[in-house]
């Protein structure tokens, strides 16, 4: 009896790497799929999975305190303070970037992006075949911070994930922009060396140093390329506590022929002889979703630069207008041949807007006449 | 002010449209013509625009009521947890360059249409099929409808999906209504109510500016049926003389109070206002795309002679 390994993880989580730090986890390809493999599921059974909570490091993010009475004075007081703090920046061009000019080369990690999914759409091929297109939004990403590999390589995650190999620079990004008086001062301070308005969600690229961004770049749909391959990384859609029908896909019972109440049951869960208890990993009814996991290899078929728009064919974890992180694949043949947007994609200097709407050359564009096969 | 009273003259149309449409079901002998306006009518008429004056001054464009059975795919899913403004507005952006290339006409389920696809195992290339609209469904790029005919005693039906880039033409053949929404006991009726000829003629309507409602009631081939259909308050359909104990379970099993559940209703609709803004954003370029339509008529009328 044959039952397959769950998808997607190739890094653990910290919380993993802080129980399991003797245990080497190999790339779950396809082909380990063949294999029932007992020890990993057990070792990883005992791992917790979710949180509800940030980790201990993370400063308080939201502010905890009621409306105060505050006279309509002083509170028009507050919001000059906050719009003379953050005065808006001027975004940075390609030519003004600090680091000097560096080459792509294929080793290179650029940085990734934080979008929201906001949908799926169905699109067509040329040969008229339906595809269904995931659309997530690029929501305005700055770069906040850049931690160099040496200064990374002595922070905890960084010290666990860098054990065995050489270190690689870190890119703190940030996306969403919104009300300071949302957040705590501690969390507002994140962002005081940048100037920026408080992000509502931050997140960490691992980049190469030749990848890496000055503090307060933006990030945009155009950092990605038409018809390269990402990995999309998000939290699946939490559907609470299931059954093991529904959880682990078990057939359950006969529905009616006399049977007494056993109709979305586990069943058996051991031999009785060889061990004589239950195996840790059991597959038993609990909570199910609300993981991270990766779906890799997606194809982007299709950008919208005025909105700030990515297609991307297939399915990307997590439900709608949930907030996702896109990367360059990590696939190895599907990787860039040729130089992408490097480090990140800048708007042309003479003003020239780029073109709206790209598409790749596999898909039908709605307004060119109907195929005929 | 103003602008709500371009809130109330909308709502009121809703209603009448409302009421018009569903007025020939509470009276069952008289072949009415309930006056719903077609897209022609409301493209050629000046009123229905309603440029009112807003506060400020600005004109403000309103779609006419009609547009919510006219179009109704433009109208998004109402499940929430699946809703998205901007997707939904970048979907209505891609329909309305899908429409400008082919002309979607307005139909209802009970339209006979010809639906013509680039098919590459068929002879010429293209496959022309002909049918009884019975379902629609679906919103955005997803709107989809039914087609039944009977073909050599065989019962055929299709689904296509509007936008699909394959279907090169989309004719209505003979607009008209039904008393149902949803024409799927023509599977289980006399196979005469479904048979429609290959090569049928577009029809002329001699009054353009409604859309007929065909008081047809069919008659059912024997049990058994696929489905319970005395359960589901049919109109089109003439007495079933069953048993009464089929009526009396149908009347256990029913849900009366489902008409007064006020919150079910909304959740399965897109409120009034937004359905107005909907509207009022693709109702120029759909206004556009008609009247390029009818120059090209004319000029192709025109250049016969």
């Amino acid at each position: 009896m044959f039952q397959s390994l769950e998808s997607g993880e190739t890094k653990l989580s910290y919380l993993a790497v802080k129980i399991c730090l003797a245990v080497d986890i190999t790339l779950s390809l396809k082909a380990f799929r063949l294999f029932f493999n007992h020890e990993q599921i057990r070792t990883m059974s005992r791992v917790k999975r979710r949180t509800t909570h940030p980790p201990y490091w993370h400063v308080l993010k939201n502010n905890q305190r009621t409306d105060e009475k505050i006279s309509s004075d002083n509170l028009r007081f507050v919001q000059e303070v906050i719009q003379d703090k953050y005065k808006n920046k001027s975004p940075i061009k390609g030519s003004d970037l600090d680091i000097e000019k560096t080459e792509w080369d294929p080793k290179t990690k650029r940085s990734g992006v934080i979008a929201r999914n906001i949908g799926v759409q169905h699109m067509w091929e040329k040969d008229g075949k339906k595809v269904i297109c995931t659309v997530l939004h690029v929501l305005d990403n700055h770069v906040i911070r850049y931690v160099p590999p040496e200064e990374y390589a002595k922070s905890v995650i960084g010290a666990k994930m860098f054990k065995n190999r050489k270190p690689l620079g870190c890119l703190v990004v940030g996306a969403e922009a919104s009300n300071p008086e949302r957040f705590t001062r501690q969390y507002c301070s994140l962002f005081d060396e940048v100037g920026l308005l408080p992000k509502k969600r931050l997140a960490r690229f691992i980049v190469t140093p030749n990848a890496a961004l000055p503090p307060c770049t933006p990030l945009t749909a155009g950092h990605f390329v038409i018809g390269q391959a990402v990995d999309v990384y998000g939290k699946t859609i939490d559907y609470g506590f299931q059954g093991v029908v529904k959880r682990w896909g078990f057939k359950g019972g006969p529905a009616s022929h006399g049977t007494t109440k056993f109709h979305r049951r586990g069943g058996t869960i051991g031999t009785g002889r060889d061990k004589a208890r239950v195996w840790p990993g059991q597959k038993m009814p609990g909570h199910m979703g609300s993981e991270r996991r990766f779906n890799r290899g997606l194809k982007i078929v299709r950008i919208n630069m005025k909105y700030n728009i990515i297609y991307v064919k297939g399915t990307v974890p997590g439900p709608t207008n949930s907030i996702v992180q896109i990367f360059d694949t990590a696939l190895p043949r599907r990787k860039f041949t040729e130089a992408p947007p490097h480090p990140t994609y800048f708007p042309p200097e003479d003003g020239t807007l780029p073109q709206e709407d790209i598409w790749d050359s596999s898909l039908h564009v709605f307004g060119s006449p109907s195929i005929s096969v | 002010m103003l602008r709500r009273a371009v809130l109330q003259t909308f709502r009121q149309g809703l209603a009448q449209s409302f009421f018009k449409r569903y007025a020939v079901s509470l009276t069952e002998t008289t072949v009415t013509h309930q006056p719903i306006e077609t897209s022609d009518e409301a493209g050629e008429k000046s009123v229905p625009t309603q440029k009112t004056g807003d506060e400020s001054g600005n004109t403000v464009v309103v779609a006419p009521p009609e547009f919510r059975f006219i179009y109704p795919e433009f109208l998004p899913d109402p499940a929430m947890e699946r809703r998205n403004r901007l997707r939904e507005k970048l979907e209505r952006m891609d329909m309305l360059q899908r429409r400008s290339v082919i002309e979607i006409p307005e139909f209802y389920t009970g339209s006979i249409m010809a639906v013509t696809v680039a098919d590459a195992n068929s002879p010429n290339k293209f496959a022309r099929f002909v049918g009884i609209c019975i379902q629609r469904g679906g919103s955005g790029l997803r709107a989809w409808f039914i087609l039944r005919n009977v073909v050599d005693k065989q019962g055929v039906e299709i689904l296509y999906e509007m936008y699909c880039p394959l279907i090169q033409k989309i004719e209505v053949l003979r607009l008209e209504r039904r008393l149902d929404e949803s024409l799927l006991y023509l599977r289980d009726a006399l196979p005469e109510y479904s048979t429609f000829p290959m090569d049928m003629e577009p029809e002329r309507r001699l009054n353009n500016s409604v859309v007929p409602i065909n008081p047809l009631k069919v008659k059912l081939r024997p049990r058994p049926w696929l489905e319970r259909w005395e359960r589901q308050n049919l109109q089109g359909v003439e007495d079933l003389n069953l048993p009464q104990r089929f009526y009396d379970r149908a009347e256990k099993v029913a849900k009366p109070w489902e008409k007064y559940d006020l919150m079910l209703h909304y959740r399965k609709t897109i409120p009034a206002e937004e359905q107005e803004k909907i509207f009022a954003e693709v109702h120029s370029q759909l206004q556009q795309q008609e009247l390029k339509r009818k120059l090209r008529r004319r000029r192709g009328s025109d250049n016969e002679y």
